[in-house]
């Protein structure tokens, strides 16, 4: 008896000891975010934001609180991200919501952010439709260029970039872009920035994403029409097609622009690929130091360098919100929303990122967009010039001399 | 002269004879759209084959037949990568590994539904189907995958005309399969036996033909041939676990238009959805309406049966 009695005091100092160890513990600051984890891009995002919040933590939190993430699959689908959303505010209560991709999956989930409003720095979503579904939601940053944002960046970089090349043209514009909402309405957004002054003509196709994979029709009417470049919106399953199918075409046109999210692995080792240009917010030749720290330590921690910006956008993206909460000193929604607004964060991506209107919503962050080409095996920045690593190879040399 | 007449009242003559007349149009307009589209018919035609063979035989939609392709494609990748062999070669093990599997899928789930409702089969078609995918998405995720091979942008020019060559690889493939399985079933004791069972499978058990072991034979051939299939698809496109089932309704669409059991005609229903598409795709703009060709020949296809069927 004598002894079960120690025993149940023993128990119960123990039990003692680490419940009011627990409580003692600072209640962790929750960062949430809805991404497609099931797909490589939501795989990148996710490795990035864990490697900031694993530095945040290490430099001791936010607040004298550890910084946590809560991550939500939303499977790239509409009506899954938005099931995510309500649960980060429901049941996992987060302080904060970060991340975020499709536009598709973000229209689904604007109503749910609407109903709670909470303190919002969005990475993805390009769409204008989704940024028209924002107006007036003062707690929502956005950091990704919006598609008319970009479609301007593009052509104000071409202009550049064909005044510095002797002889270089840009009059003559078709856009081959996939049908879906993606390629669709980047292509508006693109035409409504460069019609009038330049001739543009556009064609839809069908993704090798969705079951397409046949370009050939579609790159004869572009060759018939002799554009001084050809851009192509579409995923990377279409980038290696079609660098095929012009080839088998014998298609050759002085710029060719491919503008998917990201680019198939080693794409770039590809002779095909060879002058071909792209667009990114981010490359691995940038020379700035803050994108050579975050390359360094993406690399060391795990094994091999980011696919492509959205690691580094996603690690961006961590910095701004838990930084913002630094400068607020609180988590009270008015103070957070006034110190984000402060935001001046000097990120990989080149940018030193602030928030000032776009066209619709308050809080748009300013990354730009660089204009990038493969050249021998190698992505070179071409646009900003002051960004710069080569000159454009122009123009696309022809598929005999590759 | 009385005999072409007797032939022409099959639909299969009817067929080819204004497949052929629409062809020689075409090729006198726009030939690409001749080359290309008998190109984009050959691949449908030998992806509705194996589909056809295991519908008219053994009677089962399989709903998951493109995801077999989807799984040979990664089959050679793998083979291509490890073995460093090219992704063509693929087809002889593929044919091998995929025949194994088709057994193990037939003695597994199959056999024990074929009694069941047809509601049933449809079901576990798609169970299937999900479980290939999704096991295809945790071997190799959702990254699409696409092997560089130069002689894939191989071309030839006719006078104004650079048009690629490696698709008609397609063609001599559905042709292949094609002539194969018909010799396969004309000429070989199983080949008999499975066109027995394909009539009526009571009646072939009562003359002693074993029908489970045909069902098995033929859903295994039908799993091969798709897979090997595989290897000639990764060869030209990207892959990742989700473009199966595109071709599966493609495959669904040419068997109903051809008429279950036909393998003939579905060259032939091939060949017109191929030019139809092609046809559609070569006018500017109009790109997103190709999509629809294959509900408006189904369409046409099952109101011209209805209404032969009430004329009979």
């Amino acid at each position: 008896m004598k002894k079960l009695s120690i025993i149940l005091v023993a128990v119960g100092i123990s039990c003692f000891f680490l419940i009011s160890h627990a409580l003692a513990q600072p209640k962790p600051i929750k960062l949430g975010t809805a991404i497609p984890t099931s797909t490589v891009i939501g795989q990148e995002m996710e490795k990035a934001m864990r490697l900031a919040i694993k530095e945040l933590n290490k430099a001791g939190g936010a607040l004298g609180r550890p910084i946590e993430l809560v991550v939500v699959d939303d499977e790239m689908k509409p009506e899954k991200g938005a099931a995510a959303i309500e649960k980060l505010a429901t049941l996992d209560k987060v302080d904060i919501f970060i991340g975020g991709m499709a536009s598709g999956v973000h229209m689904a989930q604007i109503p749910i952010l609407r109903k709670y409003k909470p303190v919002t720095v969005w990475l993805g979503a390009a769409s204008h439709k989704c940024e028209q579904a924002l107006e007036g939601c003062d707690w929502y940053f956005h950091l990704h260029t919006w598609d008319y944002e970009q479609g301007a960046q593009q052509r104000l970089g071409w202009e550049d970039i064909s005044k510095k090349q002797s002889g270089m043209k840009i009059e003559k514009n078709f856009f081959a872009y996939e049908e879906g909402g993606f390629g669709a309405a980047s292509f508006e957004a693109i035409k409504s920035v460069w019609m009038g002054e330049y001739k543009i003509v556009g064609e839809s196709f069908k993704s090798a994403q969705v079951g397409g994979g046949d370009y050939r029709t579609l790159l004869r009417h572009a060759k018939d029409w002799k554009p001084d470049a050809f851009h192509w919106i579409g995923y990377e399953a279409d980038a290696m097609p079609i660098m095929e199918q012009a080839k088998e075409i014998n298609f050759s046109p002085p710029v060719f622009v491919g503008a998917p999210p990201m680019w198939p692995p080693k794409f770039a080792k590809e002779p095909l690929a060879n002058a071909v240009c792209f667009y990114t917010a981010w490359s691995h030749s940038l020379k700035a130091p803050a994108s050579i720290r975050f390359l360094e330590a993406y690399t060391k921690e795990y094994g091999q360098p980011p696919i492509n910006y959205v690691g580094p956008l996603s690690y961006s993206n961590v910095y701004i919100a838990v930084e913002g909460i630094k400068r607020a000193g609180t988590l009270e929604k008015e103070a957070l929303i006034s110190a984000l607004e402060k935001t001046k964060y000097e990120s990989p991506l080149g940018d030193v990122i602030t928030f000032k209107p776009s066209k619709v919503i308050k809080h748009q962050g300013n990354i730009s967009m660089k204009i990038s080409q493969y050249q021998n095996g190698q992505e070179h920045i071409l646009w900003p010039l002051n960004l710069a690593t080569t000159q454009i190879m122009y123009p696309l040399p022809s598929w005999e001399k590759r | 002269m009385v005999k072409l007449s007797e032939k022409l009242r099959q639909p299969n003559y009817r067929i080819a004879v204004v497949s052929i007349f629409v062809g020689a149009l075409l090729a006198y307009w726009k030939p690409y759209v001749l080359i290309e589209g008998i190109q984009r018919a050959g691949l449908y035609a030998a992806i509705a084959l194996p589909m056809a063979l295991l519908m008219g035989v053994v009677g089962i939609v399989n709903l998951a037949h493109g995801d077999f392709m989807m799984l040979g494609a990664y089959f050679a990748y793998w083979v291509s990568v490890y073995g460093g062999v090219d992704p063509l070669l693929a087809i002889v093990p593929a044919l091998a590994f995929f025949f194994l599997f088709g057994c193990i899928v037939y003695l597994g789930p199959f056999k024990r539904i074929l009694q069941a409702p047809e509601l049933n089969q449809i079901l576990l078609a798609f169970g299937l189907m999900i479980v290939l995918v999704q096991s295809a998405n945790l071997l190799w995720t959702s990254r699409f995958i696409k092997i560089s091979l130069p002689y894939v942008s191989a071309s030839t020019t006719v006078g104004s005309l650079t048009f690629g060559t490696f698709e008609f690889v397609y063609v001599v493939a559905a042709v292949t399969v094609l002539v194969g399985l018909q010799l396969f079933l004309k000429k070989t004791t199983w080949g008999q036996a499975a066109l027995a069972v394909g009539q009526n499978p009571r009646g072939a058990k009562v003359v002693g033909i074993d029908v489970d072991r045909t069902h098995l034979i033929i859903f295994s051939v039908s799993i091969a041939i798709i897979g090997a299939m595989g290897a000639l698809f990764l060869a030209r496109h990207s892959i990742s676990p989700f473009i199966g089932f595109p071709f599966t309704l493609r495959a669904f669409c040419l068997i109903a238009m051809a008429g279950i059991g036909n393998l003939t005609a579905i060259l032939w229903v091939s060949l017109v959805l191929g030019l139809s598409e092609n046809f559609v795709l070569s006018f500017f703009g109009y790109a997103g309406w190709a999509d629809l060709i294959y509900f408006v020949l189904i369409i046409t296809v099952i109101m011209i049966k209805s209404r032969q069927r009430q004329v009979k």
